[in-house]
């Protein structure tokens, strides 16, 4: 016995040297994995992203960009929006996977960035295609290193029929937003039907905070220690929530509530007004034909002050990998879901908006959006906070003052916390 | 000499496996933990025990620890004295005793997404099975927000966690209880044992063995819960679920701050070892031998 025990350990350690040599070997990650590319002469290449519900779709597109392209063969590759949070990175980072993938803006954007995991596009004759404006996110240090694709309006959706039913119409001040929440519960409807548990804070403090910041890169100036989350913006925008949910104007134990079951007191018309984004009209419709939705912002404050009618995100940025070891080929298939047609019927399929150009939208929830175009819109403001502990810090002093914190000391905590995360 | 080596070989696949998923990580681990690495980036520095002092000054971190000792407790009482008393009633020759075995073991094949999942949706303040049984028998006063309220929603989450285990340490109680001599209970209660007392006599210190095993599981299984958590609340509402590990998963993949998240795990690592080698030495004291 012993002496196993006494083999066992220069095995043990040879096995423990050899791991840690090979991985210091390792280094940069150097690209190691096959391009794809089959003795016929075609290349292989894989497009990866979070959206499965829309793989249906894509398979359409890339079997069109197939047949214009008989030389490029796409390999869909599709996870789950979580795990593609935590893995995307390490799939991704030698090359041998993900030659077109998908990113989310904020955080992840600017850590891969930072990383050179993004090949420059600046100058691309395909960026023409799209609203010069909406592209925005997709840039950093002046160069455009991905193209977001889709376009959604954080704004919370209102059911038509039921506005009309009472006399209601979208109001242009705080004052006004209040006395339509009153009659709607007065009526018996509750008029705002609100995901507290999960995405209720995230999409609602948008459009909420949106009038009340002073400038368009506040949050951006809170990371970087110039302002406060105890600043009057912040804390009139918590007052602001804890008024609506302290006059019942949210459903009943809101913070419980996820974003299935807020939906479906929408879908049933027991809520008037969703708490969500235009990405989940054309799900509404599907689940409730009769509904007939729009988009609406509370403007928390006087009609004159009013600087923004509402909240726009462009999102799912497409990128070409800079490790990719076929770059046209990535590029021309980027290139090909960029023309108005490729974007529209993967719009018109999946019921989400695109920030192409010229795209024909076929059903009412979409036009519905497209009425949005011309009015005046700010980036989610959330999205502009870009570390995740911030952003989260954020949304949860809202669930702190819907639990009955006072939005002083909701803001004084959130901000103990971002102020540990600038102190590094 | 040949056999030995031979002996050796057979370890190697299990070998390569440990030191393949679980010590070649946790060194790597520990290696990022001094770097300010992003978890992206080719490139990073050095930066001592900076992320050690960080981790341990940060007001969430702190937080989630407290929540990961609160639901520790909670589950480890509750599971052990459940699993106990489901135990003696299911130990017993009933013709039922099969399909109510079965039963409560049933939860703990069940994957615990899906138990969060379907869980979470009954605990829907507004659409969730729960309040609404009680609504309707009459309880409306016991209806809650179960987990959308900040100072129940750890209990709630416990509860669900004891559910969804306690059925299996029930097995490691019947195991333990069938290996009791039978001679000992007849010569307790000849000797005018009532129940109780021979419960607390008899039963009991020869479970000691089992109660050990249960205990020192839950307490591991507990403390490093991450899945039920995850899907039910994600550390929410306003940190009020958040423990360790979903504090780790939030620092690595929300802020990208890999260096800060690794240094959060050789933290959790040493305090996983520490309350485990403390369990098993004042566990011990209490076996008996026969």
């Amino acid at each position: 016995m012993k002496k196993t025990k006494k083999m066992l350990l220069p095995l043990v350690s040879m096995l423990l040297m050899s791991i840690l040599l090979s991985a210091c070997g390792g280094g940069n990650n150097a690209a190691s994995g096959e391009g794809g590319s089959s003795g016929s002469g075609k290349v292989t290449i894989s497009f990866m992203h979070w959206r499965g519900e829309d793989s249906e779709a894509f398979n359409k597109t890339i079997d069109a960009f197939e047949k214009e392209n008989p030389n490029i063969h796409v390999e869909m590759q599709t996870l789950p929006s979580d795990q593609y949070q935590s893995t995307v990175q390490s799939k991704i980072s030698d090359g041998s996977t993900g030659d077109v993938f998908a990113s989310f803006p904020g955080a992840q954007f600017q850590a891969f960035s930072k990383a050179g995991l993004f090949t420059d596009l600046t100058g691309s004759s395909f960026l023409s295609n799209y609203n010069p404006k909406l592209i925005e996110a997709g840039q950093h240090d002046g160069k455009q290193y991905a193209v977001p694709y889709q376009l959604v309006y954080n704004d919370p959706i209102y059911n038509v029929k039921l506005f009309e039913k009472y006399g209601l119409t979208p109001p242009k001040d705080w004052e006004g937003f209040l006395a339509l929440c009153q009659k709607l519960k007065d009526n018996g409807i509750i008029p705002i039907a609100f995901a507290g548990a999960d995405i209720g804070p995230g999409q609602f403090m948008n459009t909420m905070v949106m009038n009340n910041a002073p400038s368009d890169d506040i949050f951006t100036k809170v990371e970087a220690g110039e302002a406060k989350l105890t600043d009057e913006f912040w804390v009139k925008t918590l007052t602001q929530i804890k008024e609506l949910n302290d006059k019942g104007y949210f459903q009943q134990d809101a913070l419980g509530t996820k974003d299935p079951a807020a939906g479906a007191l929408f879908i049933q018309e027991k809520a008037a007004m969703l708490a969500s984004g235009s990405y989940q009209l054309a799900q509404n419709k599907q689940q409730n034909p009769n509904l007939e939705q729009k988009l609406l912002a509370p403007i928390t404050v006087s009609a004159d002050q009013a600087k923004y009618e509402g909240v726009h995100t462009t999102t799912f940025m497409l990128a070409v990998n800079s490790k990719s070891k076929h770059p046209e080929e990535a590029k021309k298939f980027l290139e090909f879901l960029s023309k108005p047609d490729a974007a529209g019927a993967y719009a018109n399929q999946t019921g989400q908006n695109v920030t192409v150009n010229d795209v024909k939208y076929d059903t009412p929830e979409l036009q519905v959006a497209g009425e949005w175009a011309n009015k005046k819109t700010v980036f989610q403001p959330r999205f502009t906070i870009l570390n995740g502990d911030n952003q989260k810090a954020v949304t949860n002093s809202i669930q702190a003052v819907l639990s009955g914190t006072s939005p002083e000391e909701a803001a004084q905590q959130a901000q103990a916390i971002i102020d540990q995360h600038i102190g590094k | 000499m040949k056999n030995r080596l031979q002996l050796s070989l057979f370890l190697l696949p299990g070998l390569l496996l440990y030191v393949g998923l679980f010590v070649f990580p946790t060194l790597t681990g520990l290696f990022y933990s001094f770097t300010d690495w992003d978890g992206v980036s080719p490139s990073y520095a050095f930066v001592g025990l900076d992320n050690y002092k960080d981790s341990l000054s940060s007001i969430v971190f702190r937080k989630a620890f407290g929540n990961n000792v609160e639901f520790m407790l909670t589950v480890v009482i509750a599971q052990t004295f459940i699993s106990l008393v489901l135990a003696l009633l299911l130990v017993r020759n009933t013709k039922t005793k099969v399909v109510l075995r079965a039963l409560y073991f049933l939860p703990a094949i069940l994957s615990s997404v899906s138990v969060g999942l379907i869980w979470a949706f009954m605990y829907d303040p507004s659409i969730g099975l729960i309040n609404y049984g009680l609504n309707e028998a009459g309880m409306s006063s016991m209806a809650r927000n179960w987990i959308g309220d900040p100072k129940i929603a750890i209990f709630s989450i416990a509860a669900v966690q004891v559910w969804a285990h306690a059925g299996q340490m029930m097995i490691v109680f019947i195991a333990g209880l069938q290996g009791i001599p039978a001679e000992l209970y007849e010569a307790a209660r000849m000797d005018g044992g009532g129940k109780w007392q021979v419960f607390r006599t008899v039963t009991w210190p020869l479970l000691a063995p089992s109660a050990t095993i249960v205990v020192a599981y839950t307490t591991i299984q507990s403390f490093k819960a991450f899945d039920l958590i995850f899907t039910m609340t994600d550390g929410g509402p306003n940190y009020a679920t958040e423990i360790l590990t979903t504090y780790i998963y939030h620092t690595a993949f929300g802020s990208y701050s890999f260096g800060l998240a690794s240094a959060g795990s050789m933290i959790f690592l040493v305090l996983l070892a520490l309350l485990t080698l403390l369990q098993f030495k004042a566990l011990r004291a209490d076996r008996v031998s026969y």
